[in-house]
């Protein structure tokens, strides 16, 4: 059976049953060449689909899904989700009306370069780090690219489908010079082959690697940070995502809830989230409910405007869906950023304190539910306006919402990182945190 | 689970076109989560995974296919794709006879669990559910908890061109409980979540209100708690989950992913000592029903348990078949994957330090100052450097050798290779705990254990 013939089968055998069922199906093509040692290490290609349902029956809503697409394993698929909804306590379940969506394309012919062409950026992204003596060791260089299509159905008319993908170039390599050793990575995406740059990303694995080798420790005490776009965005990605999701907000999960209108953020700190953005790596025609994309102001000057919605939260809080349902075929309904970013600033300008470049440990050391963080990082001492050596062996940490309230500068330049969702952020200067180190 | 013509097939063909080794890796899964928040049923999900992974060795070159779709003519079509994807590299084998003879290795049912999957109906499992949620209400303050349920079963079929046949059957069953307590100062939580090899016979192992009692004890404890301090310091580790520390520091350092390329700062060290001569860590797939074991690796070969080093001195890496090539070492059975997407490579299984002889209240003795981490958190580390972090999940102020006031939010962090030699002393009461590990080839089920034990010297990241 295909993706579209298994969609259409539960969707009738659900009309049968008497079931509102939605199906979500998608099917992905991956490719990833891995070079080490100025060869072709590993090769993978991929395909991998599956279906998801969504059924609501007695206003309970549950789930189930399947990769194998026979009718038996389909029939299994709308028994366990009527089973699985049937345990439900909560009642008011519904699958929002829908209509047709049309089909779309997102990514046209980006990918559509020759194998030789990819294998060679591979190549050259791993030789030109080589070149460089500092480079002790390259651990892992490779391309990636990534196809996906969406087909989205209800038995309520929603009727849809649209295709997306990109390209990657992804390093992760050491450093050394004397006694220190440092590991830093590098990557570069896009929805077109051709404007990747193997040099480009070599010269900013050296540069953003390279400046952290010799590095001191620093002496706890308490610091202005200057976080850089792509740390700033991995906290954001982790931390900022989870307070402003609705339905962490509805489960008593979120310090924001109860904060609409008011102030949670300096005034200068302005938060949006946009589907809509051309050439956006995370933009789309619709979300996984079927509801039209449309850009999304989180929080405005400082001030919180909305929680990110899907249907289910916006009528249980009675406020409007922004349009943020997610959902794979595996997973349940949740709420996911699309194209996630800070509005650029005035600009940053250096005194004294400390250039976060890198956090690591986010998923141990932030805790989103109680807004506090203590994470391992990686930066560079600022003294009379330079930067005058990097730093080690420390962690930074704090609260979250205070860290967003003592924002005192932003930069002026927008840069989009995919640690943690597709995040833009541009440089944040925050008055003061606390640093630990020997 | 696939027919022997069709695998021999396939494995023929990737010979065929060259390749000097091709393996055909296959798996169904069944899965069931259910997620219970404060009563209510706010998550309840099944599915089947189902999919295959053909890997072709080139000498050490590999190339990496996989796909769920398993009809006959789709995989031998994804097998000509990855034959082309290589180029005409590979010599052609022409004279390739075909018809592999396999040797069939039956798994012996040492983790079969006592209560399948498909035994007792979905009403059972909410009830057990519901029984630590209220184990966890142990005060007031305890203002939500959260449980969540997940049950695998899963089938695999390893068959390569040696002419391996491994079947292995899994089924690995896992309760975890957040309790979240709640004063004027604000949200803290405590988390608990035993998992086996095993079935429903879980909760007869670990019953479900002890599970929320001591999750919502651990959210207590954290709420008055103060911020931790900083500084450098001696850092007593408590035993079980505590072994992340090592998993993370030392046991990364020891999968031939990075030992082959040298990027392991412990490569080319066998023999040598690493570590302080009071420790012995140990990497053991056998254990019956526990989190991380199984009867075969994800490349067919059976587990086992590996020394990885004895006190102090280094005796093994954890090898699987391309780590062993490009190594020389021999497979150790540590060739894991989370699932057909990924290739396998070399990965931890139940892993722990070994038990020492030092009481555990002489670990506290002497210590003027320092950190007693009773519980751990998840953690990182860079092998290239070995720089690790790790958050304290529990955590006391340790004063005059006395267990003193709770301390949260701390950050133990460090290098590892410089932290296993300021193991000073290592106590009796070994216990293991299961978590997830996630690497290059996927998240996976692993257990970290050790006794308590004292490090002489760690930074630990706090806010004070």
């Amino acid at each position: 059976m295909t993706f579209e013939e298994a969609r259409d089968y539960l969707l009738q055998k659900a009309k049968a049953l008497g079931i509102d069922a939605e199906v979500l199906a998608t099917h992905t093509r991956e490719l990833t060449i891995q070079a080490h040692g100025g060869r072709v290490e590993e090769i993978t290609q991929a395909t991998q689909g599956g279906v998801g349902v969504r059924v609501v029956v007695e206003g309970k809503t549950g789930y189930a899904y399947s990769e194998e697409r026979t009718p038996e394993a389909l029939d299994w698929v709308l028994q366990e989700a009527h089973e699985n909804a049937l345990l439900q306590s909560e009642t008011g379940g519904f699958l929002p009306a829908g209509s047709e969506l049309g089909r779309h394309d997102l990514l046209g012919e980006g990918l559509s370069a020759p194998l030789e062409q990819k294998r060679q950026a591979a190549l050259e992204l791993e030789a030109g780090l080589r070149a460089d003596s500092r480079v002790k060791q390259v651990q892992m260089t490779r391309y990636s690219e990534s196809e996906t299509q969406a087909t989205l159905g209800s038995t309520q008319g929603v009727a849809g489908a649209f295709r997306n993908g990109y390209a990657l170039l992804l390093t992760s390599a050491v450093m050394a010079e004397g006694s220190s050793l440092k590991q830093g990575y590098e990557f570069d995406l896009s929805k077109e082959f051709h404007t990747l740059e193997p040099g480009r990303t070599v010269q900013a694995f050296l540069q953003n690697t390279g400046r952290l080798l010799g590095a001191r420790p620093l002496k706890t005490g308490r610091y202005k940070a200057y976080f850089e776009p792509k740390a700033f965005g991995q906290l954001l990605g982790m931390m900022g995502w989870f307070l402003l999701s609705a339905k962490n907000v509805l489960e008593g999960k979120s310090l924001l809830a109860g904060k609409i209108g008011q102030k949670v953020a300096s005034e200068i700190f302005t938060l949006v989230d946009d589907p809509t953005l051309p050439g956006g790596l995370a933009s789309r025609p619709f979300d996984a409910e079927g509801t039209a994309a449309k850009r999304t102001v989180l929080i405005e000057n400082g001030i919180l405007r909305t929680f990110a919605h899907n249907s289910e939260t916006a009528q249980k809080m009675g406020m409007e869906n922004t349009g943020h349902a997610a959902r794979s075929y595996k997973g349940v309904l949740g709420i996911a950023p699309t194209n996630l970013f800070v509005q650029p600033g005035q600009g940053v300008k250096m005194d004294e304190g400390i250039v976060v470049t890198d956090l690591m440990g986010l998923h141990a050391g932030a805790n989103p539910i109680s807004g506090e963080f203590s994470l391992q990082a990686l930066g560079l001492k600022v003294e009379g306006g330079e930067m005058a050596y990097p730093v080690e062996n420390f962690t930074v940490a704090g609260n979250f919402l205070e860290l967003l309230s003592r924002i005192t500068a932003l930069g002026t330049e927008l840069e989009w990182n995919p640690m943690m969702g597709i995040v833009g952020a541009p440089m944040v200067e925050v008055a003061e945190l606390s640093f630990a180190g020997a | 689970m696939l027919d022997e013509i069709l695998v021999g097939d396939v494995l023929h063909r990737a010979r065929l076109g060259g390749a000097d080794f091709a393996e055909l890796y296959v798996e169904r899964w069944r899965r069931r989560a259910l997620r219970v928040l404060s009563g209510e049923v706010k998550e309840a999900t099944s599915g089947i995974e189902y999919g295959a992974g053909l890997r072709l060795f080139y000498g050490t070159e590999v190339v990496y296919a996989y796909t769920n779709d398993l009809s006959p003519e789709r995989l031998l079509e994804l097998t000509e794709t990855l034959v082309k994807l290589k180029g005409s590299a590979g010599q052609v084998d022409t004279q390739g006879q075909g018809g592999l003879d396999f040797r069939k290795a039956v798994a012996q049912g040492l983790h079969t669990p006592a209560i399948p999957f498909t035994a007792r109906d979905k009403r059972y499992r909410l009830e057990r559910v519901r029984e630590a949620e209220a184990g966890a209400q142990v005060s007031p303050q305890i203002k939500q908890v959260q449980s969540n349920l997940m049950e695998w079963e899963q089938e695999v079929l390893v068959a390569n061109s040696d002419g391996k046949w491994a079947e292995d059957r899994r089924v690995r069953t896992r309760l975890y409980v957040t309790a979240i307590a709640q004063d004027e100062s604000g949200m803290q939580t405590g988390v608990v979540g035993p998992g086996l090899s095993v079935g429903l016979e879980l909760f007869d192992r670990y019953s479900p209100a002890e599970i929320g009692r001591k999750a919502g004890m651990q959210a207590l404890t954290n709420l008055r708690a103060k911020p931790a301090p900083a500084g450098s310091m001696p850092v007593v580790i408590g035993n079980g989950f505590g072994g992340v520390i090592f998993h993370e520091a030392l046991g990364h350092l020891l999968e031939t992913t990075s030992v082959a390329k040298k990027a392991s700062v412990l490569s080319d060290k066998l023999g040598e000592k690493v570590a302080s001569e009071v420790v012995t860590y140990i990497d053991d797939g056998t254990t019956p029903h526990g989190w991380g074991s199984s009867e075969f690796d994800d490349e067919g070969l059976p587990t086992e348990r590996t020394v990885l080093i004895e006190n102090g001195v280094l005796k093994s890496y954890m090898v699987d078949r391309l780590g062993g090539m490009l190594t020389g070492y021999r497979p150790t059975g540590s060739g894991r994957r989370q699932d057909y997407t990924f290739a396998p490579t070399s990965r931890m299984r139940n892993t722990y330090i070994a038990p020492g002889s030092t009481p555990r209240e002489k670990l506290f003795e002497g210590i003027e100052y320092g950190l007693y981490a009773a519980d751990m958190g998840g953690g990182q580390v860079r092998p290239g450097s070995g720089e690790y972090n790790f958050a304290v999940k529990e955590g006391y102020i340790i004063r005059n050798g006395r267990i003193e006031e709770p301390v949260r939010g701390a950050m133990l962090v460090g290098k590892g290779p410089e932290s296993i030699k300021r193991i000073v002393a290592v106590s009796d009461d070994l216990e293991m705990g299961p978590g997830m590990c996630g690497s290059l080839s996927g998240s996976l089920p692993v257990e970290v254990g050790q006794p308590h034990l004292l490090i002489s010297e760690i930074v630990v990241g706090g806010q004070a």
